[in-house]
Formats: C-alpha cells, structure tokens, sequence
C-alpha cells in the first residue's frame, strides 16, 4: 500500500495556480525528490501534505487516510525546515524530545531515544548545547534528528542541503541517504539541485510552473529526458536547431542546423513536423585535434570541425569551448586527465559524438 | 628586474610626488580624524550634559548647609536622608508609587502580552491600524489623557483614588509592553511554530513551549520600561490623585514648591539607587542586554 497518495492536488493563491493537479503515490520506505526550478510550487506541495495549507482541489491520503480535515500535529508528518527551525530556547536534547512528547512516547524511554538518535546523527555528547552553539552542519543533523524520532510516516525534507556551504553539502548529503535508508523512512526530497535530486531519489518528479512534468529513476530523466524543459533542466546541454535533411540511413536521420550543420540522430519513432530541437550533452563529445587523421566513419558518428575558443580547468572536469562554424559556441566537458592531450585556444578540433546520444525534441 | 627593496623604494617615491603634486588643502585622512574629534567631542559634550544635573542633584543632596546655596556644596552630610526618613508625606508618596507601579506593571505586561499576540495573529492591514490606536498614548500629550480619565471618573461616584491611578498609568504603559512584546514577537518566525506544530503539538502547547519562552525577553523589558514609566509619571497622577492619595512624583512637586530644603535631592537620590538595584537584579535574572536587545530569538 501507497504510504502517500495525492490526487489531482491543485493550489490556488488569488488567480495565481501555484500547484496544479499533481497525483503522486510514494511507496514505504521509498525517497522521492521532487526538483524543480524555483517558484515551481515545490515547498507548496510539502506544505499541503504536512498540513499547512489546504488544496483548493484533489485529496491527500496518507497511509490509506484521507488527512483533508486533520491539523498538522495529527498528521504524523516528519518536517525538515531550510532553515532548520531548531528551537533557540531548548537545548539539542530537548529539541530531539519535543516531538516525542506530544507523539505519545513514553517519559521513561524518551532519554534513550534522544542517544540513539543523536548517535544515529553522529552528534553524540552535545545533548547539552544550544543550537546558537553548533556549526550549520551540526544543526541541520539535529534538525534531522527531531524529525525522525518520532517515527514519522512520512519525512518531508525541504532543501535540506542548501544552506551549507558546497563541500559540506557533499559530505552531508551522502550522511543524510545512508541515515534515510537506515531508518527505512519514507521520505520526499525537495531542492532544486539536480545533483542532490538524482542521488538521493530512488526517483525523481520534476515540476515546472505548478506541473508535474516527469517522473522516473535518475538514469532516465538523465537519458532519456521526456521534454525539452526537462533536457534543459537537468544536466548541461548544447542546443540547436534544426530541419530534417534529406538523408536518412539504417535508423538515423540527419538534420540540418540553422548554422548549415549537419548531425545525424536516432530517427524519432514518430515523424514530426520537420522543425526540431536538438540536445547534445557536453560530456558526451570527444575532442580530436584536425590534424590527425579521422578513423572511417560509420552511420552512427557526428563529425563537426570547430576553432577552440576557451578552456577552462575546473578540476576533475575541463570545460572546452568550441566554435562551430556559423559562430554557434559549443561546450565539450572532458576529464582531466593526462592522457588526454591539452588543448589551446585558437586550435582547431574536430567535435566527434554519437548519433544515439543526440536528444530530439 | 628590481628586487623587493627598490621595487617598494620606488613605490614609495611615486606615491610622495602624487601628494605633493596635487597639494590638497586637507587630506582624506586629515578630514577623518577631524571628524573623529568632532564627533568625539559631541559625544563628550552630550554626556556631560546629561550627567550634569545628576552630579549636581547627588551633590546637593550631601549638603550640610540649612538652605539651598550654590552650588557647589561647601560642606556635607547626610543630615537630608535623615530627613527624608522621617518625612511621612513623602513615604505615603513613595508607598502609593511602588504600590501602584508594581500593580500597574503587571497588568500592563499581560494584557499587553496578550494585545501584542492577537496583534501579530491579525492581517497586515488590520495589524497597522490596531497597533497605531494601542500607541496612540506615546503621542498624546499627558494632560489630554488625564483631562478626559478626570471628565470620565466624574461620571461615577466615589471611585477609589488608586484605581483612577491605575487605570491612567494602565494606559500610558501599555503602548511600552505592547511595543517590546511585538518586537520580541518578531523574531520568533513563523518556521519554529510550523516545526512544532509538525512534531505533534497543538496550537495551545505551541503557544506554552514556543511562543512564551521566545517573548519572554520582550514582556521583561516591556515590564521594566513600564516600571520606569510608571514611577516616573507626573502628569496623570496630577488630574488622578487627591490630598490623601499621591504619588512620588506629585509629593516631591509639591515640596520643592512650598518648602526650601534639599529633602528633595536625598529623594532623587535614594529613587536613582533604588532604580540601579532594580535594573541590577533585573539583568542578573534576564540579561537586560539581551531583554532590550531586539531580534533576541535569532539563532545566529
Ligand atoms: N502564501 C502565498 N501567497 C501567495 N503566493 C504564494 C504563497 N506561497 C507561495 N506562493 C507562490 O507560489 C509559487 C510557488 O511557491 P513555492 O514556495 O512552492 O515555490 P518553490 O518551488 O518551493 O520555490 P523555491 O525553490 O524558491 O523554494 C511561487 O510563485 C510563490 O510566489
Ligand atoms: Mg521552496
């Protein structure tokens, strides 16, 4: 059975539709992220399953309940603030037992369960501080803690991550999946961070203006995404646009940009009106230097001369910029690593990607 | 390729013929230090000024003299506190004061408490307007207000003099501990009520372990602005009191003008120690920093 059920939930403030028919159905034990750009209804949505604000249509259940009349605190609701909402007044312990008193735990088992949860969080010891008295990190690990010691049904993290700082972040957000799937919580993950979207999530939703637009597992909203909304908002992408060309040989199609291009692409299984957009990931090029000599070609490679323009160093990854001709940039992002060989601005390349990793939309 | 030396050498020389070229009348740095000792010089002046009459009133009170000479004193004792110890119009004084100020503070802390909350409950709109009528006693000359309490007394027969008091200096101190409360009020946001509401408290025990705790601050300072205030009034007390009932205030008024001792500065005196005790202990129990700081609830 579905921890979480909503049907056709849509949210109204004035004329504005900030959430509009979303259904969404999320199994135990399950981490949904929800991810979307900014104003997309994301925090909405959360507060409308915790309890804070009432749908103008559409049903919420949880476990099997339909919870349209109950108030937050009967709602057994897990909350991660973005600002962690940690209470200034109360020490870690107190603000890790608050919940628990009102959710019927015991007064005798409650001390036990603060430890385990603060050793769950690797915060053991610190009972006795003030949350004025702990790094953002600390904070949001006792954040976390207060919202699972109840054992909610469900946990509803809003951005858990976005208030630290980049390195953090990374080590937290692995902390924050292995502590999720240790306690077997059934989780929705709100940020719009298509990173910490696509790893924590067993799945992800990505919402657009109130919509929900795709849902599916990381790899596929990656590979294959459903729209050119989606493409643009999760990963890189290099754009253009295009008619279909003449040639067409052993399932690609080859287009022509507007820039005089020519790229071959998996032929869509629909013929459609001749105008499309296409989406080539920056990661999926390899650069060659003009001089060598190209291999044969087979039906499913793109070649295309280009004049590097810029290379830029950024660590484990260096983004190339490419001119194609036509002036169109192009972003090649290689690994940087030495066997690759360098490159330098004002060199000319060949950009070499397959055919099947070109997107169609 | 010059080394360190020569190259900072050269660095300097550059930037002394740049001054001396341009010649200014005042340097930049100039006009700053200038403005420092101004600044620093009315920041001087100001706090003289202020202190000027308290040194002069604990001055005066010392004096050992029989009449008010001038000042200063050329001799001292503590023949005024003497005084002020037998003076029984100004001990009934002193006695309806605290007695009043006491009860008045109290009322004026809960009931602003309670105003301030139904105030940050309310619409933006509605907020405004209400918060504007509650203050609307900071504004309002005193002696309006005591004119139309007097008018308004008149109507009923026999009120008892301490509760007309009560009721005027309920008035002029509620704007103070409605104020403080809605700036304590302030910094609680809306996310810490929301976190325990979804931790399974209902709005009743929200109120009790959230809201309270994190206003506290600003009801205690409310409390000891409306103390001050309260102690402080003359006015009010002027239209409310009759010539068996009075306050501090009103009795050393009318000393200082029927009589010519200086029982009047001891009063000042032992009124400014009592107030430097209270706020002592006020800021041993709460931290008066932090009670009359704003934003006291902010984590960070
Ligand atoms: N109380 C409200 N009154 C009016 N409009 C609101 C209210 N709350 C949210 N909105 C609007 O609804 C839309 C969705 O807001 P929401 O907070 O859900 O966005 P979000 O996806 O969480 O964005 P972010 O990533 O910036 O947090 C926004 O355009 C916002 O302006
Ligand atoms: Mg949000």
């Amino acid at each position: 059975m579905n921890v979480l059920e909503l049907k056709d939930v849509t949210k109204k403030y004035g004329g504005f539709t900030a959430v509009e028919n979303v259904s969404l159905e999320l199994e135990p034990g399950k981490v949904l992220s929800l991810l979307g750009p900014s104003g997309c209804g994301k925090t909405t949505t959360l507060r409308i399953i915790a309890g804070f604000a009432a749908p103008d249509g559409g049903t919420v259940q949880i476990a099997g309940e339909d919870v349209g009349q109950l108030k937050p605190y009967e709602r057994n609701v897990g909350l991660l603030f973005q600002d962690y909402a940690l209470f200034p007044h109360m020490t870690v312990a107190q603000n890790v037992a608050y919940g628990m008193r009102y959710r019927g735990t015991p007064a005798a088992a409650i001390p036990s369960r603060v430890k385990q949860m603060l050793s769950l969080v690797q915060l053991a010891g610190m009972e006795a501080r003030y949350p004025s008295q702990l790094s953002g990190g600390q904070q949001q690990r006792v954040a976390l803690a207060r919202a699972l010691a109840t054992d909610p049904k469900i946990v509803l993290l809003d951005e858990p991550l976005s208030a630290l700082d980049a390195k953090l972040r990374l080590e937290l957000r692995i902390e924050l999946k292995e502590i999720l799937r240790s306690v077997g919580a059934t989780t929705i993950v709100v940020t719009h961070d298509q990173e910490e979207a696509l790893s924590l999530g067993d799945e992800v939703v990505i919402m657009h203006a109130g919509k929900i637009v795709q849902r599916g597992a990381p790899t596929q909203i990656y590979q294959s995404p459903a729209s050119k909304l989606v493409a643009e908002f999760v990963g890189r992408s290099n754009w253009f646009q295009a008619t279909r060309g003449s040639s067409s040989i052993a399932g690609f199609t080859s287009y022509v940009t507007s820039d005089g291009v020519e790229i071959r692409a998996k032929s869509p299984p629909s013929d459609r009106d001749g105008r499309v957009n296409l989406c080539v990931r920056p990661e999926h090029i390899e650069l060659m230097d003009s001089a060598v000599t190209e291999a044969p070609r087979d039906a499913d490679h793109n070649s295309i001369a280009g004049v590097v323009l810029d290379v830029a160093s950024l660590g484990p990854d260096v983004h190339v910029v490419v001119e194609l001709p036509g002036k169109a940039r192009f972003l090649a992002i290689r690994k940087n690593v030495r066997k690759i060989p360098g490159l330098a601005p004002g060199q000319c390349v060949r950009v070499l990607f397959s055919a099947s990793d070109v997107l169609v939309f | 390729m010059l080394s360190t030396k020569e190259r900072l050498n050269a660095d300097v020389t550059v930037r002394t013929k740049a001054l001396v070229g341009a010649k200014p009348i005042l340097s930049k740095r100039r006009v700053d230090i200038l403005l420092a000792i101004a600044v620093t010089a009315i920041i001087a002046v100001t706090a003289l000024f202020l202190l000027f009459p308290v040194v002069v009133t604990v001055l005066m009170a010392f004096d050992a003299r029989d009449y008010i000479g001038p000042f200063p004193p050329t001799e001292l004792s503590t023949r005024w506190f003497g005084k002020l110890l037998e003076d029984a119009y100004i001990w009934a004084g002193f006695r309806t004061s605290l007695l009043l100020a006491i009860a008045t503070t109290a009322a004026a802390a809960a009931m602003g408490a309670l105003a301030a909350l139904a105030i940050s409950w309310m619409s933006p709109r509605w907020r405004d307007f209400v918060t504007t009528m509650f203050l609307s006693p900071l504004v309002l000359p005193g002696v309006i207000i005591g004119f139309g309490l007097l008018m308004f007394f008149a109507a009923f027969n026999q009120v008892p003099v301490f509760l007309k008091l009560f009721a005027g200096h309920l008035i002029i101190t509620l704007p103070f501990t409605i104020r403080m409360t809605l700036v304590g009020l302030a910094g609680i946001s809306q996310t810490l009520r929301e976190a325990a509401l979804s931790l399974g408290a209902n709005e009743r025990q929200v109120f009790f372990t959230v809201t309270l705790p994190l206003a506290k601050n600003g009801i205690a300072a409310g409390a000891i602005f409306a103390f001050a205030a309260s102690m402080d009034d003359l006015t009010i007390s002027l239209f409310m009191s009759d010539f068996q009932t009075y306050t501090l205030p009103l009795a050393l008024t009318t000393l200082i003008k029927s009589s010519f001792d200086l029982t009047i500065a001891a009063a000042a005196v032992a009124l400014m120690g009592l107030t430097i005790v209270l706020l002592i202990v006020l800021d041993s129990v709460l931290g008066l920093e932090r009670a009359m700081g704003h934003g006291t609830n902010r984590i960070r």
